[in-house]
């Protein structure tokens, strides 16, 4: 028996575009829109209704996203042409007024005000328009909301500035080591050791009876509680891979921050 | 229930100024870390309530992340602060790393070559442990709930 074959002339069928240029910007848009709402802490929810928003805005009849913890795909349709394309995703981090300058971006394209190019531009330079605080306030504020939240966890006043410092010296220290591109589990090892000896030191110095206290409540600016909530939210609302991989960072982080405190308490003889 | 105010002010006055101070961390801007501090003593001040009437530190955590996040939601339109950062921030004075720190000091304390009653160290660690997975899971759950009930469109 003869198998039947069908052979398309090519000089017959109706040419189908390999790259539609405008559903390129489309799709690169949204992804960079979308990487940068992931590396400013948004949940992976916000991040797929903030890129089909986007997507949509700009014509596309039919979007899929795919969030992972290290990147992003996505898969944009208008007519005939379909396109996907990936994006990788820097480093999770909070940044509350990027993610609001975003997630404003994202209404006026909603609103028809933005073109893709235009959208794109401003999304490229979002990060480094939007103000931040001198690194010296953050570090202080560190500091002194380590210190209060050590009083939170039964800190005596003897305790509370050298914490305070401790906490802020530790934080200067890790925007340095950010600034490096060091491996953030890394960072939160050597800073562990390096803000708990400090309290520990300081808090024996001014005669605190809680030294053991002081030296885990210098620590407390690492604790990474955005992404705990956040890896929560995403297996409730359905991206349990992304919510899994964000578990197990917090996991590890907790982890070498704890390695970090006991290598200080080790070094100071402190008793767990 | 008695209360004794005064805790309760320490522990409002020092929960607003964790919450604000990793307000400014997660780059909250000026305008809004007076929300932060609001969120947070709020927060605290629900938790300690909470807890003099009796209450596990789970249920208490619960019960304020819910408040913070419904607060949180209520106020959104006029302070315009997207989803829901302002009660994530207020709930960051809550987090259980003390008890994550205290459960990883114990399991190397047990893992070390000739532990001291290492039963009695196995169920403290294990006591630290359970508090963090139930403390942080009643944060999350108070934050989720209250988001997925009072939804808006533009969430």
């Amino acid at each position: 028996m003869r198998r039947a074959v069908n052979i398309v002339d090519s000089t017959k069928a109706t040419p189908v575009p390999l790259n539609d240029p405008e559903l390129e910007q489309i799709a690169m848009t949204t992804l960079l829109i979308g990487r940068q709402l992931m590396e400013s802490g948004a949940r992976a929810e916000v991040v797929h209704e903030d890129c089909s928003i986007v997507a949509h805005g700009f014509g596309a009849e039919h979007v899929d996203l795919r969030s992972g913890y290290a990147s992003v795909d996505i898969t944009v349709s208008r007519g005939a042409n379909t396109i996907t394309r990936t994006m990788e995703v820097g480093p999770h981090g909070v940044d509350h007024r990027v993610s609001h300058a975003l997630r404003d971006l994202v209404r006026r394209v909603q609103q028809g005000n933005l073109t893709p190019s235009e959208a794109l531009a401003k999304a490229t330079g979002l990060k480094r328009d939007t103000p931040h605080f001198a690194p010296s306030l953050v570090a202080l504020a560190a500091g002194i909301a380590c210190a209060a939240f050590g009083r939170l966890l039964g800190l005596d006043w003897p305790a509370f500035l050298p914490v305070a410092a401790a906490g802020a010296i530790g934080q200067a220290v890790r925007q340095l080591m950010q600034r490096r591109l060091v491996n953030v589990f890394v960072i939160a090892a050597c800073i562990a050791f390096l803000s708990s000896s400090l309290a520990g030191l300081g808090s024996h110095w001014a005669g605190s009876a809680t030294v053991n206290v002081a030296m885990v409540a210098s620590v407390l600016m690492l604790v990474p509680g955005v992404p705990a909530f956040n890896a929560q939210s995403d297996i409730m609302e359905g991206h349990p891979t992304l919510g899994a991989a964000r578990g197990v960072c917090v996991i590890m982080l907790l982890t070498f921050i704890a390695i970090g405190v006991l290598l200080a308490q080790v070094l100071l003889g402190v008793q767990p | 229930m008695t209360v004794d105010v005064l805790h309760l002010l320490h522990q409002a006055f020092f929960g607003a100024v964790a919450a604000s101070g990793f307000g400014v961390l997660f780059n909250f801007g000026w305008r809004d870390l007076r929300w932060c501090a609001t969120s947070g003593a709020l927060a605290l001040t629900i938790r300690t309530l909470g807890q003099n009437g009796g209450w596990s530190l789970e249920a208490a955590t619960f019960a304020a992340a819910a408040a913070v996040g419904c607060g949180g939601r209520l106020l959104r339109a006029r302070l315009g602060i997207a989803n829901n950062a302002l009660a994530v921030a207020g709930c960051i004075p809550m987090v259980p790393g003390f008890f994550a720190a205290q459960a990883i000091f114990g399991l190397f304390a047990l893992t070390a070559p000739h532990p001291d009653n290492p039963s009695k160290l196995a169920v403290t660690t294990m006591e630290f442990a359970l508090r963090v997975i139930f403390a942080a899971g009643a944060i999350g759950a108070g934050l989720s709930i209250v988001t997925h009930i009072l939804r808006s469109p533009d969430a």
